[in-house]
């Protein structure tokens, strides 16, 4: 018959083969490959210092007759570190969940207890189907001043640890991102970009517990972000935008009063709105022929600094009015 | 022993005097800039309270200035109505229950503040609490002026220390109900900030918005 056997990583294993007698001539495999006499002491198999390698089926066949005698399934590993657990309401007043994992692998199965207890009442964690290592909990009453204990215990076969967390029913509200951000450009606005979004839809009340939200913006090419707190509304306007730069936009949630921040949104792209450059050409070409006509000093053909067809922008026209004002005084002094 | 007596008199004395008419700073606010007035208060008390709160608490000493502090509650009369309360009642609370429920708490809360000042170890702690309980106050009258251009009556029957009111019997016990006291304080200041949430979506919004805008952005 079959067995499993669990031990730990570094452990020295002895394995009898069955009912055998010590002296008995039997042969030893894993995973069907035989196993060196080396490792024998007289019928048992002696393995020192296991490691997860040696995890394996382990069969024991009597000498001449070749019979199975004994069969076991060798699982190395460890017992469990403290494990992580994680309390959190998402949407509140509804109630709260809690998710763990162990820090590092144990590489055989554990199994975990939860126990939430509020003031001197047991409540029942009801464990999720999907994610696996997740249970919820519905508030019973809200406003509570009694903390909630949470402890998770986890068990293997090779041992047991555990962690509490203790918090308070405030303390513990986070909402999830908000959803849906969509960043638009806004016609004929060189500098704006209209941002919208939607409540979180695990949030169940947001009339009553309403949220408020943080917006941050950057173009692509800076690494500073500029921040928005709007306490009301999902949609805002961004009006210092630079004028034809990609930009990257975010946004989070949080209770109006309690909790914290919700991790940043999925991040939008949008680039502001900017004027068609085709009508630019048509420009150049009228406006270089009548200052070519109009002044009498022509400025030699490199300084084509501006070329006032081309460059858009109130500034930009200044600069070429004064520089066009210098080379008219330079030409006035050497005539 | 006896100072606790006395405390409980006077307490029970002070808090029966009808609350002050001093609504002349709020009835010219229309019911809208009242609540969101109301709310600010909360939310300025809950930030004032934290503060005050790790001072008190401190000079009260371990364990009561540990965070991880989480004793089970006596099973004795509470002096301060709780805050807590089960969801769907909450929800159906009308307009009027839930400014009363709010009325009721703080007033009761202000008193037994009031009456910590005394023994209060150094003069700054005294300050601070003194200072608290003057902002409190302010919530009182400033609750007493919604319930008041709501058109509800203020709840009547000042509050006053329940019949039977075992006084705690040593030092230990004194500091419990110091911390519980503090603890109601800062969980009704949660509730209140939900209370008047609700609260202002129930009044003309015109009056609410006008307000966030001029608060500019």
């Amino acid at each position: 018959d079959s067995h499993i056997q669990y031990e730990r990583v570094g452990a020295d294993v002895t394995m009898k083969c069955g009912s055998m007698d010590w002296d008995a001539a039997v042969t030893w495999t894993v995973n069907g490959t035989d196993i060196d006499a080396s490792h024998l002491n007289g019928s048992y198999l002696i393995l020192k210092k296991v490691d997860l390698t040696q995890s394996g089926q382990y069969s024991c066949y009597e000498g001449s007759s070749w019979h199975l005698k004994y069969q076991t399934y060798l699982r190395v590993g460890t017992p469990p570190k403290e494990p992580l657990l994680m309390c959190r309401s998402n949407n509140y007043p509804k109630g709260f969940y809690c998710s763990w994992h162990l820090p590092t692998p144990t590489y055989i199965p554990n199994s975990f207890n939860i126990s939430v207890i509020h003031g001197t009442r047991e409540m029942v964690c009801e464990k999720d189907v999907f994610p696996k290592n997740r249970c919820h909990i519905r508030y019973l009453q809200l406003f509570s001043t009694v903390k909630y204990k949470v402890t998770l215990t986890v068990t293997n076969a090779l041992g047991k640890n555990s962690t509490t967390a203790t918090f308070d029913e405030f303390a513990i509200v986070k909402p999830d991102p908000p959803e849906s951000v969509v960043a638009k450009p806004v016609p004929n606005n060189p500098r704006r970009l209209e941002v919208s979004w939607q409540n979180p839809s695990s949030w169940p009340d947001p009339e009553s517990f309403p949220l408020k939200f943080f917006l941050r913006y950057r173009p692509l090419i800076l690494d500073q972000w500029q921040h928005v707190e709007l306490s009301d509304g999902t949609s805002h306007t961004i009006t210092d935008a630079y004028a034809g730069k990609e930009y990257i936009i975010q946004v989070a949630a949080k209770d109006n009063d309690i909790g914290t921040w919700s991790d940043w949104s999925v991040a939008v792209h949008a680039t502001p709105w900017t004027e068609e450059p085709k009508h630019l050409t048509t420009e150049a070409q009228v406006t270089e022929t009548t200052s070519a006509s109009t002044s009498s000093f022509m400025p030699p053909p490199t300084t084509k600094i501006c070329d006032k067809g081309a460059v858009v922008g109130s500034g930009a026209v200044a600069v070429c009015w004064t520089a066009g004002l210098v080379l008219a005084a330079y030409g006035i002094l050497f005539i | 022993g006896d100072s606790w007596g006395i405390f409980t008199f006077l307490c029970a004395a002070l808090c029966n005097l009808p609350a002050l008419p001093a609504l002349n700073c709020t009835e010219e606010l229309g019911a809208g800039q009242s609540i969101q007035k109301t709310y600010d208060l909360t939310r300025y008390l809950e930030h004032q309270l934290r503060t005050l709160a790790g001072t008190y608490l401190n000079y009260l000493g371990p364990p009561f200035n540990e965070p991880d502090f989480n004793p089970p509650r006596l099973a004795r009369a509470e002096r301060v109505p709780s805050a807590t309360v089960d969801l769907d009642l909450w929800r159906g609370l009308t307009d009027n229950a839930r400014l009363a429920a709010n009325y009721r708490a703080y007033s009761r809360l202000l008193c037994y503040l009031r009456a910590l000042e005394g023994p209060a170890g150094t003069a700054e702690l005294r300050h601070r609490l003194g200072h608290f309980c003057s902002s409190l106050q302010g919530l009182v009258l400033s609750i007493a002026g919604v319930m008041s251009s709501l058109g509800y009556p203020l709840p009547v029957g000042g509050p006053s220390a329940p019949p039977g009111t075992p006084v705690p019997s040593n030092d230990f016990l004194k500091k419990m109900e110091d911390f519980w006291l503090l603890k109601e304080l800062q969980t009704w200041l949660w509730r209140s900030a939900k209370d008047f949430n609700r609260l202002k979506k129930k009044v003309p919004p015109a009056v609410v918005t006008l307000r966030l805008e001029a608060r500019g952005f």
